[in-house]
């Protein structure tokens, strides 16, 4: 791996999949509309600086998707290794600083290493599964299952219940993926079946309120249950048609907390309608299986596993936070990927797609298995 | 170790991705049944209501005096609130109010120039100060005015009237300009102060305002209260004046035309009592003065709305001699055996300027000359000490620095006429005639009364004290630089001016044992006297029309002994210092009886 760039770079470029970039742009785009229309017409106020995200955001993805795949694999657990050091700072810091401190001031830009570590956890796991013979035997599970487990407890504790279900369902996805056997899986279920009680006492109050919530919202209407009543009648009113561009009037009459980070789709759906809604929806649709389709025609274990956790990452993040708003889950802080205004969670997601692309470029490649260790 | 390929991997991504699409189903689903079977439910929600959020203005802190007793507090009063939402129902709103209590085409007209304003829904203040009935009146016809609330909230109220008006200042609306420069001014309801200590303390009075949040239904009517964050109220503030002293002086000054005065605490340099006459009552201005008052206000020719004590100029007149005997005593130019022969008159050239005595003081000392006001002596030290001397001095001990008041609202400087200033301003050189002229404090000085009885606590207090007006902890005050001998002198002859029967001042002594004051009276000419009118016998000027008459002036100490109060009185074209003086020793001596009775 001496060579990190293929000196044919523009045929390189040629060769990646426009087709998911052009998405991603597309949806992207969509969300600065948006954003333009949170901010009552401003453009000033979010949708300059998140296009200025995007468009550094941009140059990390296609910079990823052009560098060799084995390289990426050598280096998983050290990538891993540094977001779960930045994670711990962040912990540390966390406790000094009292209350929830996610993220490292980086001056120019947060760090929030949670959201690095949705990444790094796929490419750790990615090599892991990748070095193993099948059948996996269940000896050879605990180390990724101590990959998936300590950054969880970790983000539980920061807590951003959100980003660890995010982890723990895309680390489960990828086990599944890698061929653990069915049996494996339904005992580690039942295990985390009975666990639940003992993770309900790791949650904070308004966390549990939140769960509380989702089941009656009714119970509170202007306390926490507020915002998920206020979001339906939203996104409710907003009919087949919706009422127009900048037309909204929940949201803009601060009915709607946070229309511009995780309640966006909210606002989406009040100017849009359900037709907007549904563009969106089908969009993602669209770009989640055209990665899926990377995954399923890659030809090594690595490349696969690595666009499918991402994939199913992305898709995590789309759902859990529609149905949230929709008040089909609890309120967890999950934003609206490419769409919701935020630094990290778009770098984030545009590192992510970069592998994709990658895993996509060098679908024919044979990567060859490395020994345990850490290089 | 050999290796078998992952055979599960894809018949797992397809049941991942089943899965998948079975999920998005749901989210279409549950997208389909919120936007469109329970569409209009929704819809109709979202018209209904509507959340706004206020801010609530913070009660302004009150103003005490030095025992205590308040000169400035709040009134429960009644506020009427308008809910703007959509700009087209204010017009019905208001002519259904008008039914119901009376508003005036000026406050209809304010009314839809504030709702104009307003890009968004918010609160504008449409009636302040309500009275009962009109309360009530609107409580009875609640239902039929969509988008009006009442508020309870605070009115502005000064009990000493016009008595404190000038020194308290009052609140009112913020301005335009003013909203712009502090967008926080902007809050429906919220007075700021104008003039004076209202002013002056304005941020720390004016406290944090809180914010309310609250839904309203489609009548805008409050339906329920989703946060309140109480405001801070702005803190109350002592002030070093003694409401009964501002009242006394108030009342002694009413018997003028026009008059202002200020006691000041000579070792500490607290503010008493300040007083100017005529003055106006500040209660007009928190709801909003008609335009029919303001107009008497402003056209009125005994200018009431000036503060006289601090925006008040005037030739400080022989009050200055003081001040340029201390500049010859430094100077070494005269000593206190040192005479001058005054024939009544004092040549520069072929011109003669006169002293006030028509026939002269004869041989006269540097005591004699201060206590009975002999022109002729200043004269002739002064000529001998130069202006540069005489500026110096009047610099030293602090004239032309506004009186120290750093930052009080429309607080002017005196002046002290330099040979720079007049070669800057008057293009022309200094003579020796104005120096004459600076020394008996004619001509281009000029001084505000708070200057003068700044110098004069000085003077007579040794110390370089700086007046404040809020109470606490007094500052300590360096010592002037001026020899103490030459200042137990000067004051000395001021004692002598209202003490001794041939002190220009005897008449006007306070009698009573213990509490005497000295002082030093002045006149400051407006118009000069003419030739022909001197050569027709004519020195004075008490017959002429009220606005030629000269101004009289005294600034003085009590009591002699032990030095506490200093004062200054100027009566605008008083037409001598007579008018002054009674002033002066009235209010000095209530100052010291006021001091009594707290000891009791």
């Amino acid at each position: 791996m001496k060579k990190m760039m293929d000196p044919r770079i523009f045929h390189k470029l040629f060769q990646l999949n426009w087709g998911i970039i052009s998405l991603i742009f597309l949806i992207s785009a969509i969300g600065w509309g948006l954003l333009i229309s949170a901010g009552g017409g401003n453009a000033h106020i979010w949708a300059f600086k998140q296009m200025m995200r995007f468009g550094v955001g941009l140059g990390i993805m296609l910079v990823i998707a052009l560098t060799d795949l084995r390289w990426w694999l050598r280096f998983s657990y050290i990538f891993y290794g540094l977001s779960f050091l930045l994670l711990c700072a962040v912990e540390v810091m966390g406790f000094i600083g009292m209350g929830a401190q996610r993220w490292i001031d980086l001056y120019i830009l947060q760090l929030q290493p949670s959201e690095l570590m949705k990444i790094a956890l796929i490419m750790a796991l990615a090599r892991y599964f990748h070095s193993q013979s099948q059948p996996i035997p269940l000896s050879k599970l605990t180390p990724p299952l101590l990959l998936v487990l300590i950054p969880t407890f970790l983000v539980l504790k920061q807590p951003d219940l959100g980003t660890a279900m995010v982890l723990l369902m895309s680390g489960g996805a990828l086990f599944f993926l890698a061929g653990v056997s069915l049996w494996t899986f339904g005992a580690a279920l039942v295990v985390a079946g009975a666990s639940v009680p003992l993770l309900w006492t790791f949650l904070h109050d308004y966390q549990k309120q939140r769960v509380f919530m989702f089941f009656d919202p009714s119970q509170d209407a202007h306390g926490a249950g507020y915002h998920i009543t206020q979001s339906k009648i939203a996104l409710g009113s907003g009919g087949f048609w919706g009422k127009g561009y900048m037309q909204g009037t929940q949201a803009y009459l601060n009915f709607v907390p946070e229309k511009q980070t995780d309640f966006i789709f909210t606002l989406l759906c009040e100017e849009w309608g359900f037709l907007g809604g549904s563009v969106l929806i089908l969009l993602y649709s669209l770009l989640i299986f055209l990665c899926s389709r990377v995954a399923l025609t890659s030809q090594n274990d690595f490349g696969r596993y690595v666009a499918s956790g991402i994939t199913m990452t992305f898709f995590l993040y789309m759902f859990i936070n529609i149905a949230m708003v929709m008040g089909l889950l609890p309120v967890v802080g999950i934003p609206l990927p490419l769409v919701s205004y935020g630094g990290t969670a778009m770098l984030t997601l545009l590192m992510g797609f970069g592998f994709i692309l990658n895993v996509g470029l060098h679908q024919t490649h044979k990567v060859p298995r490395l020994s345990i260790g850490i290089l | 170790m050999s290796r078998e390929e992952n055979t599960n991997f894809l018949p797992r991504a397809l049941f991942v991705g089943i899965l998948q699409i079975s999920l998005v189903m749901i989210l279409f689903c549950r997208m389909y049944y919120l936007q469109i079977f329970e569409g209009s439910h929704y819809h109709l929600l979202a018209e209904g209501n509507r959340i706004f959020s206020r801010p609530l203005v913070p009660l302004r802190g009150q103003i005490y005096d030095r025992n205590g007793c308040v000169l400035v507090e709040n009134e429960t009063s009644f506020r009427l609130l308008l809910l703007v939402d959509r700009k087209k129902d204010i017009e019905s709103t208001l002519t259904a109010l008008e039914e119901v209590i009376s508003l005036s085409a000026e406050e209809k007209e304010e009314i839809l120039k504030k709702v104009g304003k307003k890009h968004s829904i918010d609160a504008i203040v449409l009636k302040d100060g309500l009275t009962w009935e009109e309360v009530s009146a609107i409580e009875l016809h609640a239902a039929d005015l969509p988008g009006i609330s009442l508020e309870v909230g605070a009115r502005r109220h000064y009990p000493l009237l016009s008595e404190g008006a000038h020194v308290l200042g009052y609140v009112a609306s913020p301005s335009e300009k003013e909203e712009e420069e502090e967008p926080i001014l902007a809050i429906p309801g919220l007075k700021t102060g104008k003039v004076g200590l209202e002013k002056y303390f304005d941020q720390r009075l004016r406290g944090t305002p809180g914010y309310r949040t609250f839904e309203v239904n489609a009548r805008r009517k409050i339906v329920r209260d989703l946060s309140q964050n109480e405001s801070i109220p702005g803190e109350d503030i002592h002030l070093t004046l003694d409401g009964r002293l501002q009242k006394y002086a108030s009342e002694v000054l009413s018997e003028y035309e026009s008059a202002s005065a200020v006691v000041l605490d000579i070792q500490s340099g607290e503010i008493l009592a300040l007083v100017s006459t005529p003055s106006f009552d500040p209660n007009l201005f928190p709801l909003g003065i008609s335009h029919h008052e303001w107009g008497k206000l402003r056209d009125n020719p005994y200018v009431p709305m000036t503060n006289k004590v601090i925006s008040g100029l005037y030739p400080p007149g022989s009050t200055i001699k003081m001040f340029v005997a201390l500049a010859a005593l430094e100077a070494g130019i005269i000593d206190k055996t040192t005479t001058v022969h005054c024939p009544g008159y004092f040549y520069v050239g072929d011109h003669p300027f006169h002293c006030w005595k028509k026939h002269g003081h004869g041989f006269i000392n540097v005591s004699n000359a201060i206590s009975e006001s002999c022109d002729v002596f200043f004269y002739e030290i002064a000529k001998r000490a130069g202006i540069d001397r005489l500026s110096a001095t009047f610099k030293a001990v602090g004239l032309g620095e506004g009186g120290g008041l750093e930052g009080f609202p429309h607080c002017k400087k005196g002046l002290i006429p330099t040979k720079e200033w007049k070669k800057d301003k008057k293009n022309a050189n200094w003579t020796l005639s104005d120096t004459i002229m600076t020394s008996i404090g004619q001509g281009y000085m000029q001084a505000s009364p708070l200057e003068l009885v700044v110098v004069i606590a000085r003077l007579v207090g040794g110390k370089k004290v700086i007046p404040h007006l809020e109470g606490g902890e007094n500052p300590s005050f360096e010592n002037l630089e001026f020899n103490p001998e030459h200042l137990k002198l000067i004051k000395e002859a001021m004692a002598n001016t209202t003490n001794s029967p041939s002190g220009t001042a005897f008449f006007g002594r306070i009698q009573q044992e213990g509490k005497e004051m000295g002082g030093k009276t002045g006149t400051s000419q407006v118009r000069r006297i003419t030739l022909e009118q001197r050569r027709a016998g004519q020195t004075k000027t008490n017959h002429l029309a009220w606005k030629y008459r000269e101004h009289g002036i005294f600034v003085g100490y009590a009591p002699i002994h032990n030095p506490r109060y200093a004062i200054a009185v100027v009566v605008e074209h008083g037409g001598g210092p007579r008018g002054a003086i009674q002033a002066a020793r009235d209010i000095l001596l209530k100052a010291q009886l006021l001091e009594e009775e707290n000891k009791e």
